[in-house]
């Protein structure tokens, strides 16, 4: 398992379901061994793309190739890909063990083998006290972890999950990401989990790709995603995050400075040459994260501006203030993120504050 | 249902039973009465006995009949369930002429049974078929054939498309996933339908008279029993055939509530 080479490529893939598109020449290369999550938005086209690459739906146009191979066509029954459905699609006649075995015992893999590998296959999704039961008699996340065994038995080269813990209450979710996550470093498969929820996302994937309206708006490590999204879509829709429009300025090195109705503004564009290539005057956001911006002191000197106090959030471990800020009150609604304390916040609301972020912390994205 | 007013809920109940009553009422009539003997007219409610079904266990012309009904039933049952399975398969896999074939299963259980028996008659009389038992099970096939169809599609379509794909994606072909997983998720509509078919040929009257040759089956022999007079035997026979489809229907109706449903109650 090399994780720096692609194990399937999909070359310009066009989906459309009659004359309405979904998907519009969509290039993506999966590695060998990596936990990929496709993060979107209902509608964005990301489960299309898991099922073109299962094979559950007939491609439109374009290329997946798996070992330089054309596999666009291949029947669904031949590809070495296995699938866990979003309702689990359990066989409600067999039994769990008569679940796990299906793949194997369809490829007429003698008996004692399939006794033995269902057998593994259940000890580790911890089900193995659950063989003779029927699937009406599991609960969510047992159903869950057989459809998972059931998927990887058949030593498949990527597993796909398609929005798998969607039916799981918030708790179980949290196992099960984590539960996910370790099984994916045992058998070190390739997996494909397709997700609406960022968080989920975060939590579990080595590389993230971002579909909104049948596009992939970005693709890399959650941390990349998180600081440095490349379009506004992303900046909005991964994470919470504070945008302020206005026009490029001067580039300073690493930083470039951007003028909004909260004044001059200092970002970093580190590692982004597009932003250093852009014109001066062009459109586009400051973005910050509600964590990264504080209540300024003396030292702070860039990014400096004020704004009053216009609600206050409790949320558990940090309180969220919501401040208007900008020459024109109304204009600009900002979130700010502390950390929460017994003794309460030391904001009030109604209160005036300056506000202020640090350069590194702000970043870029063209409008 | 609290929110009901206590007055409506109670005249809503007593509907209920009155309507019961008055529909199911007269049934009871020749299952009480089948246990006692008549003498000048009037029952004789002094001494209840059996008499009257032993005297039916040894009439010939009753056991034949019976005979030919189970026979009718049976090939009647086997033939609608395969047919009626294979049809419901096509209907679901969105083919063409689906709703023109749809009308069809539809037409003859849904027409007056004189219609569609006329028309079997007329039918046979053409391509030269005598009239006998095969006519009959024709009829009988032809006019249950929706009760099978319909049960068997009404299972396929709420059967999840997903395990159909898993099945694919797991890598079985087409024939090993009609065998193992399609056709076991239909089994018990199937059964379920297959008894229902049976209840329905059971009682069958209209068609048969007009389609059978020489032999009767049950009904057709209570029928024309009933026109020399009402005998006790009637009464028996009466009571034995309502027992029966009572048993068959009970037990489609268990066949037919999905597994799943059952299962989790439990």
């Amino acid at each position: 398992m090399n994780q720096n080479t692609d194990l399937l490529t999909l070359r310009s893939v066009s989906k459309s379901y009659g004359t309405v598109p979904v998907l519009h020449d969509i290039d993506l290369s999966i590695r060998d061994g990596e936990f990929l999550t496709v993060l979107g938005p209902s509608g964005s086209g990301k489960t299309t793309v898991l099922r073109l690459i299962g094979g559950l739906e007939p491609l439109t146009s374009g290329e997946i190739r798996l070992d330089g191979q054309d596999i666009g066509h291949m029947p669904i029954n031949r590809r070495p890909f296995n699938t866990v459905f979003q309702d689990y699609a359990l066989f409600p006649h067999l039994t769990v063990s008569g679940n796990v075995g299906y793949g194997l015992s369809v490829r007429h893999v003698p008996r004692k083998e399939i006794v033995r590998r269902v057998a593994e296959a259940l000890e580790l999704v911890q089900l193995g006290r659950f063989a003779d039961r029927f699937p009406a008699q599991l609960s969510g996340g047992q159903r869950q972890r057989v459809a998972l065994a059931r998927a990887l038995i058949c030593q498949p080269r990527l597993i796909l999950l398609d929005e798998p813990l969607a039916a799981l209450d918030l708790e179980l979710r949290r196992q099960m990401q984590e539960f996910l996550k370790s099984i994916q470093r045992e058998i070190k498969t390739t997996f494909l989990f397709v997700t609406h929820d960022q968080e989920e996302a975060i939590g579990m994937a080595d590389r993230i790709c971002v579909m909104e309206a049948g596009h992939i708006r970005q693709l890399g490590t959650p941390h990349d995603l998180y600081y440095k999204p490349n379009c506004e879509f992303v900046a909005r829709f991964f994470g919470e995050n504070n945008l302020v429009a206005g026009q490029l300025g001067m580039v300073q090195g690493e930083l470039r400075s951007i003028e909004t109705a909260l004044g001059r503004l200092i970002c970093s564009i580190s590692g982004q040459p597009h932003l250093k290539a852009a014109p001066d005057g062009a459109s586009a956001y400051a973005a910050f994260r509600p964590e990264a911006l504080h209540l300024a002191d003396t030292q702070d000197t860039d990014n400096r501006f004020s704004g009053t106090i216009a609600d206050l959030a409790f949320a558990g471990s940090s309180t969220v203030a919501t401040i208007a800020a900008g020459v024109d009150s109304a204009a600009q609604r900002l979130r700010l993120r502390v950390p929460s304390r017994v003794d309460g916040s030391a904001l009030k609301s109604g209160e005036t504050v300056s506000l202020s972020f640090a350069p590194h912390e702000g970043h870029l994205v063209l409008a | 249902m609290s929110a009901l007013p206590r007055l409506s809920t109670v005249l809503l109940a007593a509907i209920t039973t009155l309507v019961a009553v008055l529909l199911y009422s007269p049934l009871f009539v020749p299952i009480v009465s089948s246990f006692f003997t008549i003498s000048h007219g009037d029952v004789d409610w002094s001494s209840p006995t059996l008499s009257t079904y032993v005297a039916l266990a040894e009439n010939h012309d009753i056991l034949a009949a019976l005979r030919t009904t189970l026979i009718v039933g049976v090939c009647t049952v086997i033939l609608s369930v395969v047919s009626g399975t294979l049809l419901a398969l096509y209907y679901h896999g969105r083919r063409s002429g689906r709703s023109v074939l749809q009308f069809i299963i539809f037409l003859p259980f849904l027409m007056p049974p004189i219609i569609s028996g006329l028309a079997l008659l007329i039918f046979f009389r053409e391509i030269h078929l005598e009239r006998s038992l095969l006519t009959v099970i024709i009829g009988h096939t032809v006019f249950v054939l929706a009760i099978v169809y319909r049960t068997v599609l009404t299972r396929l379509q709420s059967m999840s498309r997903t395990l159909v794909e898993a099945s694919y994606d797991l890598g079985a072909t087409g024939w090993q996933t009609f065998w193992r997983i399609i056709l076991p998720n239909l089994s018990s509509a199937m059964v379920g339908g297959a008894i229902l078919a049976f209840a329905l040929s059971f009682d069958e009257t209209m068609i048969t008279i007009l389609v059978t040759g020489t032999q009767s089956t049950l009904p057709v022999r209570l029928w024309a029993m009933m026109r020399l007079g009402f005998s006790p035997d009637i009464n028996a026979l009466v009571a034995l055939i309502l027992m029966f489809t009572v048993l068959l229907c009970v037990l489609a109706a268990r066949f037919l509530i999905p597994r799943q449903v059952a299962t989790e109650r439990t």
